[in-house]
């Protein structure tokens, strides 16, 4: 059982990050009472680890054992459509430009982004919603995704342009 | 450099995330080709339109309250760092009233901790600065990365010298600064940025010689720190979350 000055450094240390993570926790589930869960379990889970915390920056320490509770969610809830595999590796053509406006963009519907973005797999979608909506630096995505930070530019590049095309599909449907 | 190359790198250049060699080639690159031009347009677009409120879901408070109920009982839980507005008052009621010489410690008391010391004008006074510096387009008037440039920026607009230190390895890279006007005297105010962020760092010479550090109650939302370092006053305004402000105010007194 932790102590009380253990409980106390991580409420300074750790509460301040909630809504981070419940923005993690709730773009990953796609669901208000699901992410919920999440992020109380993956607060528990933490304070049971908090002794292993050793400095560093705690929304990433917080954000990765988020992310890894709710990828456990996944599975177990719905049969993770997430594939075992995850493939690192840039394909031939696959950056290629959508052909999308940065005028389109502006004028899109909220909902039509949000849509693409929940489109995205899972990988995808967190590396965004972690470095455009969350605000967090590459180190910090590679310490919370536990990847190379090397990875973290070319998974970015990848999610972008895959978010690009699916909005420029949606457009170009409304239309 | 390729179109291939830069396809990735534009993200890096969007993110900022490059070092300043790579940083220009991308910049080159794009001034070069039109079609990485459109494309570095549309990323730009894209992440503008990501950054709006309406993506960001804030924690429900019955899950925060949920949260902050199972930690371990602990003291001063919710009072979080003990400070003269939050900690005293409370304490004083408690025994003023049961001991009925309420009226005399009111006297003594309630002017401390009410009427707003100098550090708490002082404390709204950083922060309507840096509320005002983020709705104008005031918020530098030397938009620079390079401290060697920032510093002697301020000569001969101030009578003293701020340290000036880019944190950028740390994270907390220097933006720029400007000129402010601060408890009734021109200061210097530095520009600095972590993630989303902007910090505000105000300075002027103190009075005091020691290194001293005091903690300020959130201001509006806003969080504060303040020391003494170097010999200089030293005021650092955010909304960022009160852990890595500390962070960063650790910083830079260890620069000081």
């Amino acid at each position: 059982m932790p102590d009380e000055s253990t409980a106390v450094d991580f409420e300074r240390t750790f509460t301040p990050h909630m809504d981070a993570a419940y923005n993690l926790a709730r773009w990953l589930v796609r669901d208000d009472h699901d992410a919920q869960d999440v992020v109380q379990e993956a607060y528990l889970r933490a304070l049971r680890f908090a002794s292993g915390f050793r400095g560093g920056d705690p929304r990433a320490w917080i954000l990765a054992i988020v992310r890894n509770t709710a990828f456990t969610f996944l599975k177990r809830n719905r049969g993770s459509n997430s594939p075992v595999e995850f493939d690192e590796n840039v394909h031939r053509g696959e950056l290629e430009d959508a052909g999308l406006e940065a005028e389109a963009v502006r004028g899109a519907d909220g909902t039509m982004i949000r849509d693409a973005l929940n489109e995205l797999t899972e990988e995808f979608r967190e590396v965004i919603v972690m470095r455009d909506i969350e605000g967090l630096s590459y180190k910090e995505i590679a310490d919370a995704a536990d990847v190379p930070i090397g990875t973290v530019m070319s998974r970015l590049a990848r999610a972008r342009g895959k978010l690009a095309r699916s909005l420029k599909e949606r457009i170009a449907k409304e239309s | 450099m390729n179109c291939d190359d830069a396809r990735i790198l534009l993200h890096g250049h969007l993110d900022g995330e490059l070092d300043l060699v790579r940083d220009l080639e991308v910049e080159r690159h794009i001034e070069e080709c039109p079609r990485c031009a459109s494309e570095f347009a549309t990323l730009r677009a894209m992440r503008t339109r990501l950054k709006d409120e309406a993506f960001h879901f804030e924690a429900p408070q019955e899950l925060k309250d949920k949260i902050r109920r199972a930690l371990p009982a602990a003291p001063n839980r919710s009072v979080g760092y003990p400070s003269r507005r939050s900690g005293f008052v409370p304490r004083a009621a408690r025994f003023a009233v049961p001991l009925a010489i309420g009226a005399m410690l009111t006297l003594f008391i309630v002017p401390r901790a009410f009427g707003p010391s100098g550090n708490d004008l002082v404390a709204r006074e950083v922060v309507s600065s840096h509320v005002r510096s983020l709705m104008g387009s005031h918020l530098m008037d030397v938009a620079s990365t390079d401290q060697h440039t920032v510093k002697p920026w301020f000569n001969g607009k101030l009578d003293f010298s701020p340290p000036v230190t880019d944190f950028k390895n740390d994270g907390f890279p220097l933006v720029g600064g400007r000129l402010d006007y601060i408890n009734d005297r021109p200061v210097a105010a530095l520009v600095y940025q972590h993630a989303k962020h902007v910090i505000n760092v105000f300075m002027w010479p103190s009075d005091r010689d020691t290194t001293s550090v005091e903690r300020i109650e959130p201001e509006q939302g806003y969080n504060v720190e303040q020391m003494t370092v170097a010999g200089m006053n030293c005021w650092i305004v955010s909304d960022l979350n009160q852990t890595e402000l500390k962070t960063f105010a650790q910083m830079i007194r260890a620069h000081g």
